[in-house]
């Protein structure tokens, strides 16, 4: 009767045929690959196509010389939170639109404050900025971001089909200011938020006015993330001439310019070093806290910080794991099956909520819990001990989990996100992580594969570290600190654990209040409210992106 | 074999725990402990598992013998006898282990251990779900001689595999074996045993390889080096949970408090 209650039951029983307590099981009689729907159809793809192009390609006999994939059952996975089972290979970056459209939304964002040059308007141009004058200025950029011309005659332009997903909206502190904005262009944060959240953002963001500018997605895809800020800047400075009736070419133009360019650009992502090389707005310069303030779960479930670390959890597995560690440093296929774990058939949501419980019973709610080491001894202990048992208690449990670094990210998660709700620290939450990680090597004999897990017989003695050259607060940290830019099966878990205890805190932001407006926006058609419902419509191929070449290509 | 084993002295391992797990992980690691022998593997079927080479094939080298290299002065090459396979200039090469979780005597993280405590001239890995060990090919083939003769082997529960090794989380089959995706091995049901058909990465043997019978799982149950819920739990150990606490603060501490962490 116990098991019943394990919220990975109703996965487990889906995914195996025996009872999930059963120790044994039958091997080698599942028909290899033709037992999933998926690559049946992937061999059907892949024998027309060799007809038509002449060159063989995907071919599973190819496997092990002949031993294909599928001697043991290929199981299906459930995306937790959500009703929906696909397979594995529907949740591969490259097969899930929703994915693709959740890293697209990032790179194709920055945000670019107006306060500075409505200043060189006002006092060295001598021009009058109004909302009347904003709101005309909001529908010449409007024109002009996707790729219209505004200055020059005779000029080429972008056919809209191909950009419609691109625009620029506002955003400011001040009602008074937001009221008179045209509401096309505004992301209002006062029907977006919970009033207790709408209040502080606005304290927090005060008079100003920021603008959300989405460059087209297929910009980013045919540069990349440094270049968004250019484009950006580009047609924000142009919009600026024609709206204001500007000289193009006097010196205050450079300010505009500047202003866009630079002194008032927030990018998503900053650059990384050389020997990862990638522009700003580039998945390896994401930090978490900026991640936890992307994802929106916590203005829609407010009182629920396992669910918002979760959420977050799962689109930073995506970002980091699936696509900087799995595409961007690595490539090919082996980096989604650590990654799924975490947002799959509810295991850690059953070890996240069942370590919150135990929080609320012992120290009274959630971010109550004396910030000490016994709290995380404590908890973090507990967590993983927990964890450990139902592994072991259900078979199945360990075989849907059946390497050590799915296992063991899930259970310093869980240690991790438990710490930080309680404590409602971020750093509380990350060194319980890693008292985690060493419990459960002794416990097992075993963690995760060479390098996956050094780091992390380490990671402990920076956790409280700030200083330069010695730490960072994780909020702050990414998959380019030192530590974490080696591997798999830990950003996300981390950006999860900055979400759960701000989340824990009802913090109304965990880092940047603007960035978390920014991507308040129901224009999007990425729900960021709730990734892995997104990713579950992807892998049902029900998710329609933005960004596509349909308007120039012949129909198909 | 004795110049490739580490000699047993007045230092033992200090691991903490006082369950029969712990007590296990003590008693590998030492080698002052002989490991108990529970089969016999001919040395030319040892080889033939391995497939590195066939039996009675000559080593390849990779230098010449170190007698007629003409080492370099070296304080450290005066203070280290190299090993066999050191000498005679053999190839690097290796076996690999893949232990379940159900149970069997080692685990990745005790297999090194215990290769760092007993053996000379070792490069163990520790992942997950397979432990390989690599030395000098004569070196390598007395010590899986002895890995795979002795308690630390079982024949269902430990697998030798060289490539695609998945299978220790895995639940085991009707007969109690761990899950081999290329089947290197199958269950003789008329003589209980354990049969190799294929080398450790799967290469098929003209000659199958018998590794004796599984034991029983009340036995494997003495001899593991694992915690387990349905075994010994963490939990049931308290000396071995709070040397972990104090290990994970102090390593804290050290790197945030020093003072406080140099009180503790």
């Amino acid at each position: 009767m116990v098991a019943e209650k394990k919220l990975f039951i109703d996965a487990l029983k889906k995914k195996f045929k025996e009872d999930p307590t059963e120790k044994q099981t039958r091997f080698y009689i599942y028909d290899g690959w033709k037992q999933s729907a998926r690559k049946r159809e992937f061999v059907e793809w892949a024998q027309k196509l060799a007809k038509e192009r002449g060159i063989p390609g995907y071919n599973p006999e190819m496997h092990l010389g002949g031993i294909p994939v599928g001697q043991r059952v290929l199981m299906p996975y459930k995306i937790s939170g959500t009703d929906v089972y696909v397979e594995g290979d529907d949740l591969h970056y490259i097969n899930n639109a929703a994915m693709q459209q959740m890293w697209d939304d990032i790179r194709r964002t920055v945000i670019v404050g107006l306060d500075a040059p409505h200043a060189l308007l006002e006092k060295r141009l001598g021009k009058e900025v109004t909302p009347e004058t904003i709101n005309q200025y909001l529908e010449v950029v409007n024109h002009a971001l996707p790729g219209g011309a505004v200055v020059q005659e005779h000029m080429v332009e972008i056919h809209p089909a191909l950009v419609a997903d691109s625009y620029v909206k506002v955003f400011t502190g001040n009602d008074e200011l937001a009221d008179q904005i045209d509401k096309r262009f505004l992301i209002d944060i006062n029907k977006q938020f919970p009033p207790e959240q709408a209040e502080a953002l606005k304290k927090a963001i005060g008079k100003s006015l920021y603008q959300v500018t989405r460059v087209p997605i297929i910009v980013g895809r045919a540069a990349d993330g440094g270049t968004i800020s250019r484009w950006s800047a580009m047609q924000i400075s142009m919009a600026m001439i024609a709206s204001y009736k500007l000289m193009a070419g006097e010196a205050a133009i450079a300010e505009f310019a500047y202003a866009a360019k630079h002194a008032e650009v927030i990018q998503m992502a900053t650059l990384t070093p050389w020997r990862r090389a990638r522009g700003p707005n580039e998945p390896g310069g994401l930090a978490f806290g900026y991640l936890a303030d992307i994802v929106q779960t916590s203005r829609k479930y407010p009182d629920d910080p396992v669910k918002v670390a979760l959420e977050t959890l799962a689109a930073g597995s995506v970002i980091y794991d699936q696509l900087w560690f799995g595409i961007y440093m690595s490539g090919g296929v082996g980096f989604t099956q650590y990654a799924t774990a975490v947002y799959t058939d509810d295991i850690l949501d059953d070890f996240c909520y069942y370590i919150a419980d135990y929080v609320k019973k012992k120290y009274g709610g959630f971010a109550k819990a004396p910030r000490t080491m016994d709290t995380v001894l404590d908890v973090a202990t507990e967590a993983t001990l927990y964890g450990l048992e139902q592994y072991e208690r259900f078979p199945a449990l360990m075989e849907t989990h059946f390497g050590g670094s799915q296992r063991a990210s899930v259970l310093a998660a869980a240690s991790g996100v438990g710490t930080a709700i309680a404590t409602g620290d971020a750093q509380a939450g990350v060194n319980g992580w890693y008292l985690s990680m060493i419990l459960h090597k002794e416990h097992m004999g075993r963690l995760g594969f060479y390098g996956y897990d050094q780091q992390d017989q380490l990671g402990m003695t920076n956790s409280f570290s700030y200083r330069s050259d010695e730490g960072l607060p994780l909020e702050l940290r990414g998959v380019n600190y030192p530590n974490y830019a080696m591997n798999v099966g830990h950003s996300g878990e981390y950006a999860g654990i900055v979400a759960g205890a701000h989340a824990a805190c009802k913090h109304a932001w965990c880092v940047n209040p603007i960035v978390k407006v920014a991507f308040a926006d129901p224009s999007l058609k990425f729900d960021w409210t709730e990734p892995r419902k997104m990713f579950a419509k992807g892998a049902l191929r029900e998710f329609f992106p933005d960004g596509e070449r349909d308007a120039v290509i012949p129909p198909h | 074999m004795s110049e490739i084993k580490v000699k047993g002295g007045k230092y033992k391992p200090a691991y903490p725990g006082q369950s029969i797990v712990a007590e296990n992980r003590r008693k590998y690691l030492d080698p002052g402990y002989e490991l108990k022998k529970l089969r016999s593997i001919s040395d030319e079927d040892v080889v033939r598992l391995l497939g590195h080479r066939v039996p009675g094939e000559a080593y390849k080298s990779v230098h010449p013998p170190l007698e007629e290299l003409g080492e370099p002065a070296c304080p450290i090459r005066e203070l280290v006898e190299p090993t066999p396979g050191a000498k005679a200039g053999d190839r690097i090469r290796y076996i690999q282990f893949t232990d379940s979780v159900y149970f069997a005597p080692l685990a990745p993280y005790v297999r090194s251990w215990m290769a760092f405590w007993r053996y000379r001239g070792v490069d163990p890995g520790t992942l997950s779900g397979r432990a390989p060990l690599e030395m000098r090919e004569r070196d390598l083939e007395l010590v899986a001689k002895e890995l795979l003769e002795t308690e630390v082997f079982d024949p269902a529960r430990v697998g030798v595999r060289g490539a695609t090794v998945h299978g220790h989380s895995l639940r085991l089959d009707e007969n109690g074996m761990m899950f081999d995706a290329l089947r290197r091995y199958t269950f003789d049901k008329k003589t209980g045993e354990v049969v190799y058909v294929k080398d450790q990465v799967g290469v098929p043997l003209d000659t199958p390889v018998r590794v004796g019978k599984p034991l029983p799982e009340e036995q494997l149950k003495k001899m593991t080096t694992i915690y387990r819920v349905d075994g010994v739990s963490t939990r049931d150990d308290p000396e071995l949970l709070n040397w972990v606490k104090r290990i994970h603060l102090l390593r804290t501490l050290a790197g945030f408090r020093l003072e406080k962490a140099e009180k503790l």
